[in-house]
């Protein structure tokens, strides 16, 4: 089992190719391979029934007045409308990028360092990776509870610190003020995914051959010259796929806000975040109607990024649409081949 | 991990380079080596005190951690905050139905995902390109964003207030189809499927005898991450588990802080019981897992 | 992975074959009502806001039926979700259920709950307060929630702190002290000036208090907004909360586990709150017992929560549960009750009967808080709750973003009408 416990998946290789079982006889009925659709039936099914029809449903329940217990009244694109001039929705929306952007990229950075010094060839190595990959495994609705006592303003241990520090003035109203608010849900998302940030890029870092560090070294280039040189360039596809996930995670973000601030997000909406404000809106004030039209935003801008993505990650080729998808390094190995054959 | 390459600026490669000035090198491998060691041990530190600190308020009095100054060290209250969480709030039956819940739905993953997988890396069907084109799309679909619409399905299925409605609908997905069929590619030679079929196993025999035990490596992953995922989940069993005698461990502790703001203590005991399990399954399966991860999340 | 054997994976696997397709055939549906099929009936409350006795009691059996009572208590956050959640997925639905002082909020789908008049709840009218009764009934005329306790305010304050600050300490030369709003607050600053503590949690606390003193609220019955109007109650109400923000006499606590570090550490010194705060505040702080001390606030009390008992649709024997109301919320059930958990009486006779006791236990230090609330009782006016004051909640909001994000108090007025009014016609309300 040791080969394929490797971080980075192997190409195909041409003799594990698919059996094909009917062997150029493509006119027969395709009863014949009922084994093979009953196999992957369990997938689509579930995904009609639970993935795909809600989405659709959800467009008839957006354009209604419902709050789920009384009766439904069809009120066209008046949700939308609502939607558009809802300074809350738009609030939500800037808090949601302003949070991702403000974790993202100093955990991303963060998690670089923290992959390149965990490359280098030091002892303990395995006790660092699980230590620092924990937080990512671990409920936030705890770690929600932590950090909320940790970042209290009045008996909080981050002030007590910073008072210490500077004096019985210092102090920051973290889950008031409406900046405050929005650093702290940030800390939680970096202290929850540097980790696993890190590893991912060390495995990176693995699969980058020995070679071309050594011959950098060899001219004489420094450690930072290397890391900004050729580490990073090499880690393009890897960070992007990084960047990708944090889009995701940043655009459902809910557990950290829900906890640490309650339905409305806090202060002055500081910490409403989109999914937070869709939850408010259909389960606090039970506007069945409203909270699917700002699922619908939602799943617009969560369809757009995915898009500008694809087109990042995928480098616009039509036909590698599935076989791109082993991942940014098989993509970034066949590059490099290419590239070193080119080169010699 | 075992066919690493030699590392970044690895000890050999500097030894290789400074082989000319061996004293001055050794003094500065000694620096470079503590520096990082002290780096890394900042993040170390920083990833587990939460930790500790959830511990060590679970151990105190709640006018302790309301205090000023701040009480740094553990106190002696641990037993009977945990007993008065546990004699005021179902814990336990949060507990299990968790167990219930993740337990199943890893098994009902583990099964399907990789009997699809199976199909997909080693079998020519009609329409296989297009349905696995399909099932890649379906990535693009986020869960928590059909909140209403999903909520009023169950209602229609009378699977509100149920477990089911944590359980079924994601019994099979993308993810780990996608993540298997990578698996097989690699691991599962044709002549061993050839060659069952030339003794007569028909598919799911095939798959049951070969494929599943070939497999194990990639499928225990999908366990353990299937497992995690559905233990931390918190904004659908909010929703959906209606009734006070059945939830699951994430929304009992949210209910527990709200319910129990002004005795703290009790609140940190009951986030400690719910961190312990998932940290002990991680560390069992931390090797594999991690090893794994990024495989997984390059593709996720 | 060498742990884990190919044998035991298959053993799982089989069993999982097992597993899911039983599940799948039990999937069966959760029932409408939480307790059907069995011979009980279940009762949702949370902590103290029902007589133990009487649950205690009606375990074994509801007099006059055959039932059983189930008595549950699910976390009494985000009560008004469970229960809706729940209404809406038509799940697990308890037979009788206890809502807060927001009953209002339910109006609009009235048609979930039994209308109490089918089993004659008019004979009862008359032995609870007018206006405790009329707020259970929904516009239509019916009656769908049944009076529990009702919540009359007074001013807590630290009498410790307060003597260090140099202020009087004594109920009535306290009250005298406070007669209305600015001296309160000018009050206020002489405690932040002296001792650095707080009057009271925050802005929200003070502005919803003033409004439950007041007998004009936000909406009247034909659903015309009374906000916009000069001299409103409301914005009367925004005034001085945002007046007490501007003295620093509010601590700008805006989270629970701040509130009650301020309580502990007598950083906050006073609060505005009914009889039952008394018991959260003993749980909160213990070590302060002794030195609270209650007086009369501003201009008159409010009420502050006291809540209901109404009867979901979905109830398997609705009169039972009927008979488990009246039969619970006698006057001398609800005296047992006060004894017990402090929850203070709808009944006026429960009042007078004499079975009351002070239950504070030395909390209030020697002054009687049972003597106090009675006197308090008296003056809390009856108002009209809309049921548009559910939807429209943004005053609380903008007054909290004053106070916490230095929002500047106009903008936030006019922002509070706005987004109430974007919401009411979004409601179909023309304003």
């Amino acid at each position: 089992m040791t080969a394929h416990t490797t971080g980075v998946p192997l190409r195909a290789k041409p003799r594990n190719r698919p059996i094909s079982e009917a062997r150029g006889t493509r006119t027969r009925s395709a009863l014949r391979f009922w084994p093979q659709y009953v196999s992957i039936a369990p997938f689509y099914l579930l995904f009609v029934v639970f993935g795909a029809f809600p989405i659709v449903f959800s467009i008839v329940i957006s354009f209604t007045d419902w709050d789920g217990m009384g009766r439904m009244t069809f009120v066209g694109l008046k949700q939308y409308q609502y939607l558009l001039g809802d300074a809350r929705f738009w609030q939500s929306v800037s808090n949601t990028f302003i949070i991702w952007i403000i974790s993202t990229i100093p955990m991303l950075f963060i998690a670089l360092v923290v992959a390149f010094l965990l490359h280098q060839n030091i002892r303990l190595k395995s006790f660092y990776r699980v230590a620092l990959f924990i937080p990512n495994v671990t409920s936030m609705v705890a770690i929600a509870l932590v950090f909320g006592s940790v970042f209290s303003d009045q008996f909080g241990l981050a002030n007590a610190f910073l008072k210490w520090i500077g004096g019985s003035n210092a102090g920051v109203a973290w889950l008031t003020d409406p900046w405050g608010i929005k650093i702290t849900i940030a800390l939680m998302v970096i202290w929850r995914f540097t980790g696993y940030n890190a590893i991912i890029y060390l495995a990176g870092l693995q699969a980058i051959s020995s070679e071309i560090y050594d011959s950098a070294r060899v001219d004489g280039a420094g450690t930072w010259r290397i890391f900004s040189r050729i580490t990073i360039p090499m880690l393009r596809p890897v960070i992007l796929f990084t960047v990708i996930t944090s889009t995701i995670g940043g655009l459902s973000l809910f557990t950290e806000p829900q906890v640490l601030l309650g339905n409305t997000g806090g202060t002055n909406n500081a910490g409403s975040t989109i999914v937070l404000y869709q939850y408010y809106q259909a389960f606090q004030n039970f506007d069945f109607g409203y909270g699917s039209a700002i699922a619908w935003a939602l799943f617009v801008l969560v369809l757009l990024f995915a898009i500008i993505n694809w087109r990042l990650v995928s480098g616009r080729k039509e036909d590698e649409f599935g076989r791109a998808l082993p991942g940014p390094i098989g993509r970034w190995r066949q590059r490099n081949t290419a590239k070193k054959e080119a080169g010699r | 991990m075992t066919a690493m390459a030699p590392a970044v600026g690895s000890a050999e490669a500097i030894r290789r380079f400074n082989s000319h000035d061996g004293k001055t090198a050794r003094r500065r491998r000694l620096v470079t080596r503590i520096v990082t060691h002290a780096c890394i041990w900042v993040g170390v530190l920083l990833s587990l005190f939460p930790f500790y600190w959830l511990f060590a308020m679970s151990t105190q009095t709640t006018a302790q951690i309301f205090g000023f100054p701040v009480d740094f060290f553990p106190s002696n209250q641990l037993w009977i905050n945990i007993r008065g969480v546990l004699s005021n709030i179902d814990l336990l039956g949060a507990l299990r139905n968790s167990f219930i819940v993740s337990g199943s739905l890893a098994l009902l993953v583990m099964f399907f995902d990789s009997l699809a997988a199976f199909t997909f890396a080693k079998f020519e069907f009609p329409g296989k390109t297009v349905l696995f084109r399909i099932l890649l799309v379906t990535f693009l679909v986020p869960g928590s964003l059909s909140l209403v619409p999903s909520f009023v399905l169950m209602s229609r299925l009378g699977w509100v207030g149920g477990l089911q409605a944590l359980i079924i609908p994601g019994a099979a997905n993308a993810f780990g189809i996608f993540l298997l069929r990578q698996f097989c590619e690699t691991s599962l030679p044709n002549e061993l499927i050839e060659s069952a079929r030339v003794d007569g196993a028909g598919f799911f025999r095939t798959y049951w005898s070969i494929g599943l035990p070939m497999l194990r490596g990639g499928v225990a992953f999908l366990g353990i991450f299937t497992f995690i995922g559905s233990w931390n989940d918190y904004v659908w069993p909010l929703v959906i588990l209606v009734n006070p005698n059945v939830q699951t461990l994430q929304p009992a502790l949210a209910q527990l802080n709200t319910m129990y703001s002004t005795n703290y203590g009790w609140v940190m005991a009951g986030a400690l019981i719910s961190v312990l399990p998932l940290i002990a399954i991680f560390i069992i399966g931390s090797r594999h897992f991690i090893a794994n991860i990024a495989a997984g999340a390059v593709k996720g | 992975m060498a742990a884990l054997s190919r044998r035991s994976l298959l053993t799982g696997a089989a069993g999982l074959g097992v597993l899911s397709l039983s599940a799948a055939l039990s999937a069966c549906s959760s029932p409408a009502s939480i307790s059907a099929g069995t011979d009980e009936l279940t009762l949702w409350y949370w902590p103290r806001s029902m007589n133990p006795s009487a649950l205690k009691d009606a375990a074994h059996g509801i007099p006059g039926t055959n039932k059983r009572l189930n008595a549950m208590t699910p976390a009494n956050t985000n009560w008004d979700t469970r229960l809706r959640t729940s209404l809406a997925g038509n799940a697990d639905v308890p037979d009788i259920v206890a809502i807060n002082s927001n009953v209002s909020l339910y109006f609009f789908d009235e048609d979930m709950f039994v209308d109490m008049n089918k089993f004659g709840a008019q004979s009862f009218k008359s032995q609870y307060f007018d206006w405790k009764w009329s707020y259970g009934e929904t516009p239509s005329g019916r009656m769908c929630f049944f009076p529990i306790d009702s919540g009359p305010t007074g001013f807590y304050y630290r009498a410790d702190v307060f003597a260090k600050a140099g202020l009087p300490t004594d109920p009535d030369a306290v009250s005298a002290a406070v007669r209305t709003w600015p001296e309160w607050i000018e009050l206020g600053k002489q405690l932040r000036a002296k001792t650095g503590s707080h009057l009271l949690i925050n802005s929200t606390q003070l502005f919803n208090q003033i409004v439950n003193a007041s007998p004009e609220r936000y909406f009247n019955r034909a659903g015309d907004p009374l906000y916009t109007r000069p001299g409103s109650a409301i914005k009367d109400a925004w005034d001085i909360a945002v007046t007490a923000i501007k003295a620093g006499v509010l601590g700008n606590q805006q989270i629970a586990t701040d509130q009650n570090a301020g309580w502990v550490t007598g950083k906050t010194a006073g609060h505005i709150e009914a009889v039952w705060w008394a018991q959260i505040l003993l749980d909160t702080a213990p070590k302060t017992k002794g030195s609270w001390r209650l007086a009369s606030q501003p201009v008159r009390a409010g009420n502050s929560g006291g809540s209901f008992l109404a009867i979901p649709h979905t109830c398997q024997d609705p009169e039972a549960a009927f008979k488990f109301i009246t039969w619970s919320q006698t006057a001398a059930r609800q005296a047992q009750a006060y004894n017990e958990v402090q929850l203070f009486p709808s009944t006026p006779a429960a009042l007078t009967g004499g079975t009351m006791k002070d239950a504070s236990h030395g909390f209030f230090g020697p002054q009687d808080s049972l003597a106090f609330f009675k006197t308090q009782a008296e003056t809390v006016p009856s108002a009209f709750i809309s049921p548009y004051e559910q939807i429209a909640n943004y005053f609380t909001t903008e007054i909290a973003n004053v106070e916490a994000g230095g929002k500047d108090p106009n903008r936030a007025w006019d922002d509070a009408v706005n987004e109430t009014n974007q919401v009411l016609r979004k409601h179909g309300v023309n304003v």
